[in-house]
């Protein structure tokens, strides 16, 4: 017998199965298959998510702020411009709750809001809420130095526009967000509007910026805009219309003065108007670019175009006698004059603005088409294109639909719409010699080619018409100007009101400077003057006269009428006096 | 060999070393030019605003204001008026 043992005693013996440990080994090599696997994913092809994922700890992305452009006027003064503003952005989340009262009423006062309602905003639901936009910076350097948490800045761009009322229907505005919402701000958003760039920092544990990674979007400023506008002429205007609404109590007024050389807009003025720096009490009256966007009868101020028109034709001259009576019946509506005449030369039909003459001229001579074409080409009908949000076409019904009453009445202006800016640009084929000019209202102080419309000589007879309309016995009396031979014509309409003709007027003047050698042309209207007179003659005419007289003195325009010299001491030697009253001396360009 | 691997080895070493060098340079100057292109905004911000404080000052309206009022001017007028042509 072997002895056994104790320690090998067969009971003892343990036989494991083969499989068991190779089951671990292959649970283990399993297990570090998987880890591999793992290791091989995150380092190939997964790697993309973590390589973010590290990137967004380290890199940030930031703007590049881009600006508005300026719109600058003819003389490269600025009349509006971007400045930097901050906005105020509360985190609600992050705002303690249990804020001091003290620092509430600071922040408060500095957001010029009351207490309670800054603790308002703070207590809204919404994450992000803007306690103020378009904050001035030093403010917002006080606001930062209280250092309240979860009280944040922003980058804003504000709009700026020194020239206020005087220019608000040119220029317009912008909204919050830099957008443009009226007038040129508006019509050339596409050019003035900065689009914000983007680049990609990397930055360290403190958020300092380290390193550039790189450019996404180049920041592209808005371009600026240079306007044909002269801000000083566009003041002489504005101030002109508004004494003159103000004086003679009426709803509101409007005036243009053209270019007629190069085409260019110098002035657009409307009143009542508003401050774009401050618009809280804006109001829709007050936003009305009356000059572009209203249309009206523009009654006598037609007349000339009427003539032109058969002058041009060789069916008259301007020393033509026709008869004309107190009253004229075409059709059922007897046409009327408010001062008749037994008969009148067709120099003084423009003179006296006789209504029944005008008619006569197109019963008798001129065919409903003959008409229709000579008030197309002077661009009746049609909105001016220039560019400008809301410019109205008129209305200029087809000749074939007019009745022999609506071709006497047309002849008159009555029966036909038209906005102030159409007439004043009509008034260039006078000045121009019978050519219409292009217009507009970006800079290009270019001598335009125009389109003809009258022969030269029709212009020349007209121009001499139009003068005597401002000298003795013509309607415009107080259009004169100093220093200036003036030519136009007065318009004064019956307001349209529902259906039929109310008790409301309009008076206007449309005209042009220096007769000589035209230079402006210039239209005025005042609406619903009450104080008193509301013909053309008395509220629109010496608002023309201070126009042109003002705006050809600033362009340097030598005088063409004589002038009254006041006593001048020009002699070397005297003592130099006070300013207003020695003469001033002025070089003028022929 | 051992000398070989030596060299290579300092050389490595102060390519790292400069490498490091280099970088911190590079951050200092990229540093000073961040500074630089915000100072450049800063200035031109700072010029855009004169430049609207001189259009305010000198805008028409207030010219008119302060002449009339406070230096007692009144408006050029032809009749005071010496107009000199140019010979040609």
């Amino acid at each position: 017998m072997r002895p056994v043992g104790f320690s090998t005693t067969p009971n003892l013996v343990l036989r494991l199965p083969m499989w068991r440990s190779r089951l671990m080994l292959f649970m283990l090599f399993f297990v570090f298959m998987l880890l591999l696997l793992r290791a091989f994913w995150i380092q190939g092809p997964g790697n993309a998510f973590y390589e973010a994922k590290g990137v967004r700890g380290t890199q940030r992305e930031l703007e590049l702020p881009a600006s508005r452009g300026k719109i600058l006027d003819r003389n490269g003064q600025v009349i509006a411009t971007s400045l930097e503003a901050k906005s105020i952005i509360a985190y609600n989340d992050t705002v303690p709750d249990d804020l001091s009262a003290d620092k509430i009423h600071k922040l408060a006062t500095l957001l010029q809001m009351s207490d309670a309602e800054l603790r308002k905003k703070l207590q809204e639901e919404r994450k992000q809420v803007f306690l103020k936009r378009q904050v001035d910076p030093d403010v917002a350097q006080q606001i930062k130095q209280l250092e309240i948490p979860g009280i944040g800045l922003n980058n804003e761009y504000r709009r700026f526009y020194p020239e206020g009322e005087a220019m608000a229907h040119v220029v317009g505005f912008t909204n919050v967000e830099d957008r443009g919402q009226e007038g040129m701000e508006l019509s050339r958003e596409k050019e003035l509007a900065g689009h914000a760039g983007q680049r990609r920092v990397v930055v360290d544990r403190l958020g300092r910026v380290v390193e550039e990674v790189g450019i996404d979007q180049l920041p592209q400023n808005g371009k600026d805009l240079q306007l044909s506008i002269d801000s000083k002429i566009q003041y002489i205007a504005y101030n002109a219309v508004k004494n003159s609404v103000e004086q003679h109590h009426a709803k509101a007024g409007g005036a243009v003065v053209l270019d007629t050389q190069t085409g260019e807009i110098l002035a657009l003025a409307n009143y009542p108007s508003y401050n774009p720096n401050d618009r809280r009490y804006l109001t829709g009256e007050q936003l009305r670019n009356r000059v572009l966007t209203d249309m009206f009868e523009p009654g006598s101020t037609i007349k000339p175009f009427t003539v032109s028109t058969a002058l041009e034709k060789g069916a008259i001259t301007p020393s033509t006698t026709l008869p004309i009576g107190a009253s004229y019946l075409v059709g059922t509506k007897p046409i009327t004059d408010t001062h008749p005449n037994s008969s009148l030369t067709v120099a003084q039909i423009i003179q006296k603005s006789s209504n029944i003459g005008a008619a006569k001229i197109a019963m008798n001579y001129l065919s409903p088409e003959e008409m229709w074409d000579m008030y197309t080409a002077v661009g009746f009908g049609q909105a001016p294109k220039i560019g400008f949000p809301g410019a109205v076409a008129g209305t200029l019904h087809p000749y074939k639909k007019w009745v022999p009453s609506d071709q006497a009445r047309i002849a008159f202006g009555y029966g036909i719409s038209a906005s102030l800016f159409q007439v004043a640009r009509a008034y260039t084929i006078f000045a121009r010699n019978g050519e219409l000019v292009p217009l507009t209202i970006e800079r290009s102080p270019d001598f335009k080619p125009g389109t003809r419309v009258i022969s030269a000589k029709t212009a020349e007879e007209m121009r001499a018409m139009l003068e005597t309309v401002t000298q003795p016995g013509g309607t415009a009396v107080k259009a004169q100007a100093d220093g200036y031979r003036v030519g136009g014509k007065t318009g004064t309409a019956h307001k349209l009101v529902g259906k039929g003709y109310g008790n409301k007027y309009l008076g206007y003047f449309a005209g042009i400077a220096p007769i000589s050698a035209p230079r402006i042309s210039v239209a005025v209207m005042i609406d619903e003057p009450t104080g008193g007179s509301y013909y053309g003659g008395d509220v629109a005419a010496p608002v023309f006269s201070t126009i042109v007289s003002e705006t050809l003195r600033t362009l340097n325009v030598l005088p063409d009428a004589p002038i009254k010299q006041a006593a001048v001491d020009s002699s070397e030697d005297a003592e130099p006096h006070t300013v207003t009253h020695k003469a001033t001396q002025v070089v003028a360009k022929k | 060999m051992n000398r070989a691997t030596l060299t290579l080895l300092s050389l490595l070493l102060v390519c790292a070393l400069s490498l490091v060098a280099a970088q911190q340079h590079a951050r200092r100057l990229f540093g000073a030019l961040e500074r630089a292109q915000i100072e450049e905004r800063r200035l031109n911000q700072d010029w855009l605003r004169l430049e609207y404080e001189q259009r305010n000052l000198s805008k028409s309206a207030r010219i008119r204001d302060v002449a009339r009022n406070q230096l007692n001017m009144s408006p050029i007028s032809p009749e005071r008026t010496l107009y000199l042509k140019e010979s040609k």
